[in-house]
C-alpha cells in the first residue's frame, strides 16, 4: 500500500465533500437549529406576552392578596395584576361567568379561582385565553405554592423553609477513581449529543460518500482509478477523506460553540437555565477523552461500512435500499442506551457494548454514568479497530470483486454494450 | 523478461456470462512505436486492453506487461486513455489532472506542476479553475489525454482517442501521440479507423471476433500482399465490376472502386477485362492498405462514420 495514493484518494473526497452544498448546509443548520432551540425559541415564548393582565377570585381563604403581591415581583413575566375579588364561596359561579366574558372581550388574560380547601388551604385554577405556554403555568403553580406555604410558617420556620427549597440536591458519581459532582443528567446530555453528532455527520457524509463510489463504479473513472490503485488504497482514501469531512464539521460547530459560550451566553444572562447547567461538569475531562475516542472510532466504523455497502451497489436505486438496514444498528443502539444509562453495569449492558456497530454510543453510555472495567472498556475500542480494519478489508475484497477484476458481474454499462455489440 | 517487447499477450481468454469476448489471443507489442491494435467495435479490443491492464482479470492465459506478469506490479509506469471518458464533472480541471498524476504515483506537488504545464501545451491554462463539467468534450477528451501521459508512462495505451474530435484536434492529438513515442514511449493504439493505422503504427494486431486475424510489421504485411491493390476510377453501371476474374475483393464507391488483386501478376488481365466492361479514367496498382488487408482476411469492412461507430455500425455485423 502506498501512503501517498492513499492520500491522493482522500484529499480529492475530503475537497468533494467539503464543497457539497450538502455539507455546507448542514454545517450552517445544525447551529441554527441549536441556536433556535437554546436562545430564539425560549426568547419567543417570553416575547411572547407583552403583558398579562390577572384577576385573583379568593372566595375566602384569605391568600388572594399575598398572592397579587407575589406575582407583582416576578420579574421574568409582565404580570398586570387586577384588584384582587374577594367573594363567598357561593358566589364563585356567577363571578367567574363575568370573569370570563372579561376573558372573551380581552379585557383581561386570565383569573385564578382560589376556594378554600381543608387539607391544602386552597384548590387554585386558572381560567385564561391561553393556557398553553408551559412557562406562565409553571410561574403560577410556583407561586400559588409558596403563597400557601408562607402562610402557614412565619419567621425562622419560613426561614428553614426557603433554605430546605433552595438547598435541592447534590448528585455525586462514586467511582473507583473516586467522587464526582454532577450525574445522570451531565450523563444523559452528552451521550445524547455524542449520538446526535456522530450519527448528523456520518449519515450524512457517509452516505455522500457511499453515492460516490456508486457514480464512479458506475462512470468509467472506476478504470482510471482502479488500473492506477488497489482497491484497498481506494477504500481507505474514501473513507479517510469522509473522516476528515466529519472532524472538520465537527471543528467548525465545536468552535460555534465555544464562541457562543464566552461571547454571547453571559450577555443574554441565560440565567436559570445555565446556573443549572454547571460548565465545569459538562467539560468533564474523563468524559471528554472518551468521547473524543468514541467519536472517532464510531465515525470511522460506520463510515467504513458506507463504504462497503456503496462497494456493493451497482446503481443508486439499490444503493439507498441497501442505506435503509444499515441505518438500523444506529437506531437500535441509540434506543439500548436508555436501558443501559440506568442499567449499566447489567450483564444485557455488558453485551450490548461488545456489539461493534453499538459499541461506540453503548460504551460511552456505560463509561459516562458509571465506571467499567478498564479491560471492558478497551476491549470495546479493539473491537472497534478491529471491525473497522475487518470492513475495510471486505469492502474492498467485494469492490474489486463487483467492479473490475473478477469481472464476474459487468456494470450496467458493460451488458449494454454487450448487448448492442451482439445485436 | 523480453526487453523487444512492451506488451506479450499469450493464449489470452476471456468471456462473460459465456459469451467469449477474446478467444486464445497471442499479441506482442514492439517497444518504442506506435503499435495499432485494429478491429470493429465489439471485437475485444478493450477486454484486451483491461487484462493487459489488470483491470480485468483473465480467464486464461499470460500476460507480460513492461516485463511483469502481473501489470498491476508496474501501474505506475503504465498511462491509460480508456474509451469511455470519464472525469469528476464538478472537479476543478488542474485539481482533476493533479489527482490523476497523483495516484499514478507522482508526487503531489510534481503532479500540481506537470498539471499546469500540461494545460498551458493544451491552451487550457486559463480554464484550470473551471469546474471540468463546463469544458467542451474536446477539451475534456485532451485533459484526458495528458492525465495518461502526466507521470511519463513507459507503455501507453489509448482506446479509440480520437472519438468525437474534431479536425484540429485530432491534428494536435496525432502530434502528441508522435511526440510521446519519440520520447521512448510504446504506444497501444486501440482503434477501429484503418486510415489512422495506416497513418500512424509501425505494427498492427487485427482483431476479429476476440482472435488475432493478423499481426506485424505494417510494411511488412504489405510487401507480403505485393503490390495487389487497385485504385480505380471509372465510369459505367452499377455492378459491373462484379465477378472479374483475378480479383479477391471488391469495394465498389460508385466512380471509385478499390480492387484486391490474387496476385501481382493479375493486374494485366484484370485492367483488360475493365476497359471492356466500363470506362477506365484511371488505374493504380499500389500495396494494399490497411483497409484492403482487412477485408480480405475477415471479409468486410465495417464502414468508416468518423466517430467512434456507434449508430448502426455495430461491428458485429457478420453477415
Amino acid at each position: 500500500m502506498k501512503p501517498a495514493k492513499v492520500i491522493a484518494i482522500a484529499r480529492r473526497e475530503y475537497i468533494a465533500r467539503v464543497r457539497s452544498k450538502a455539507f455546507i448546509i448542514t454545517t450552517l443548520m445544525v447551529p441554527g437549529f441549536m441556536a433556535f432551540y437554546a436562545v430564539i425559541f425560549p426568547m419567543m415564548i417570553r416575547a411572547d406576552v407583552d403583558v398579562l393582565r390577572i384577576t385573583v377570585i379568593d372566595a375566602g381563604t384569605g391568600i388572594g392578596g399575598a398572592l397579587k403581591t407575589r406575582l407583582e415581583e416576578i420579574e421574568s413575566l409582565p404580570f398586570q395584576m387586577q384588584e384582587t375579588e374577594n367573594v363567598r364561596e357561593s358566589e364563585v359561579e356567577a363571578v367567574r361567568q363575568r370573569f370570563s366574558d372579561a376573558v372573551r372581550n380581552e379585557e383581561i388574560d386570565g383569573y385564578i379561582v382560589l376556594i378554600p380547601n381543608e387539607e391544602t388551604l386552597a384548590r387554585s385554577q386558572y381560567y385564561a385565553g391561553e393556557t398553553g405556554n408551559i412557562v406562565i403555568i409553571e410561574t403560577l403553580e410556583g407561586a400559588i405554592e409558596t403563597t400557601i406555604l408562607e402562610n402557614w410558617f412565619a419567621g425562622e420556620e419560613l426561614e428553614r423553609l426557603r433554605a430546605v427549597q433552595r438547598a435541592g440536591m447534590e448528585t455525586i458519581t462514586v467511582s473507583a477513581s473516586g467522587e464526582e459532582r454532577g450525574g445522570f443528567l451531565v450523563a444523559y446530555i452528552s451521550t445524547m449529543i455524542l449520538g446526535m453528532l456522530l450519527y448528523m455527520t456520518v449519515l450524512m457524509h457517509g452516505q455522500q460518500m457511499a453515492m460516490a463510489i456508486v457514480e464512479e463504479k458506475n462512470s468509467r473513472l472506476v478504470e482510471l482509478i482502479i488500473g492506477a490503485v488497489t482497491a484497498t488504497e481506494y477504500m481507505i482514501g474514501k473513507v479517510l477523506g469522509v473522516l476528515g469531512t466529519g472532524l472538520t464539521q465537527l471543528s467548525i460547530w465545536l468552535l460555534m460553540v465555544a464562541i457562543t459560550i464566552l461571547g454571547i451566553l453571559p450577555g443574554l444572562a441565560m440565567g436559570a437555565a445555565v446556573a443549572e447547567f454547571n460548565l465545569a461538569n459538562v467539560l468533564d475531562f474523563r468524559a471528554l477523552a472518551y468521547f473524543s475516542i468514541f467519536f472517532f472510532l464510531g465515525y470511522l466504523m460506520y463510515a467504513t461500512m458506507f463504504a462497503a455497502i456503496g462497494a456493493t451497489c451497482d446503481n443508486v436505486q439499490e444503493l439507498q435500499q441497501a442505506m435503509i438496514p444499515a441505518m438500523m444498528p444506529m437506531v437500535l443502539a441509540f434506543i439500548s442506551t436508555f436501558y443501559i444509562m440506568t442499567n449499566p453495569n447489567s450483564f444485557a449492558s455488558q453485551v450490548l457494548s461488545f456489539f461493534p456497530l453499538f459499541t461506540p454510543l453503548t460504551m460511552f453510555a456505560r463509561v459516562n454514568v458509571s465506571e467499567p472495567p478498564l479491560w471492558e472498556v478497551w476491549l470495546g475500542i479493539i473491537v472497534l479497530v478491529a471491525t473497522v480494519g475487518l470492513t475495510i478489508w471486505g469492502a474492498a475484497k467485494v469492490f474489486r470483486a463487483t467492479i473490475l477484476f473478477h469481472g464476474k458481474r459487468p456494470s450496467f454499462a458493460e451488458l449494454f454494450r454487450m448487448a448492442r455489440a451482439a445485436s | 523478461m523480453n526487453s523487444q517487447y512492451a506488451l506479450r499477450c499469450i493464449g489470452l481468454t476471456k468471456s462473460f456470462n459465456g459469451k467469449t469476448a477474446v478467444d486464445n489471443l497471442d499479441l506482442s507489442v514492439p517497444t518504442r512505436q506506435i503499435f495499432g491494435l485494429l478491429g470493429p467495435n465489439g471485437s475485444g479490443k478493450t477486454t484486451i486492453i483491461r487484462m493487459a491492464l489488470g483491470i480485468y482479470a483473465r480467464d486464461a492465459g499470460e500476460v507480460e506487461t513492461l516485463g511483469s506478469a502481473d501489470p498491476l506490479e508496474v501501474r505506475d509506469r503504465l498511462g491509460y486513455l480508456p474509451e469511455d471518458r470519464g472525469l469528476y464533472p464538478k472537479m476543478k480541471v488542474a485539481e482533476q489532472l493533479t489527482f490523476l498524476g497523483a495516484i499514478r504515483g507522482l508526487p503531489q506537488r510534481e503532479a500540481k506542476k506537470r498539471a499546469d504545464a500540461w494545460l498551458d501545451r493544451l491552451g487550457l491554462a486559463d480554464r484550470a479553475k473551471s469546474d471540468t463539467n463546463e469544458l467542451s468534450k474536446g477539451m475534456q477528451q485532451k485533459i484526458q489525454f495528458a492525465a495518461s501521459v502526466l507521470h511519463d508512462p513507459e507503455l501507453l495505451v489509448l482506446d479509440e482517442p480520437f472519438t468525437g474530435l474534431d479536425p484540429i484536434n485530432t491534428r494536435l492529438l496525432k502530434d502528441l501521440i508522435i511526440e510521446q513515442r519519440d520520447k521512448g514511449t510504446t504506444v497501444v493504439l486501440s482503434t477501429h479507423r484503418m486510415d489512422q493505422v495506416e497513418q500512424m503504427c509501425e505494427s498492427i494486431c487485427l482483431i476479429h471476433q476476440g482472435r488475432a486475424v493478423l499481426a506485424g510489421g505494417l510494411s511488412e504485411i504489405k510487401a507480403s500482399y505485393g503490390e495487389t491493390s487497385v485504385s480505380l476510377e471509372y465510369e459505367g453501371e452499377s455492378g459491373s465490376l462484379h465477378g472479374l476474374a483475378g480479383v479477391r475483393e471488391v469495394r465498389d464507391s460508385g466512380r471509385t472502386a478499390s480492387l484486391l488483386l490474387e496476385n501481382t501478376e493479375a493486374s494485366q488481365d484484370v485492367l483488360r477485362q475493365l476497359v471492356d466492361r466500363v470506362r477506365v479514367r484511371s488505374f493504380r496498382l499500389a500495396e494494399p492498405t490497411v483497409e484492403d488487408i482487412f477485408l480480405d482476411k475477415v471479409g468486410y469492412v465495417a464502414p468508416v462514420d468518423g466517430d467512434n461507430g456507434d449508430g448502426g455500425n455495430s461491428g458485429e455485423a457478420v453477415p
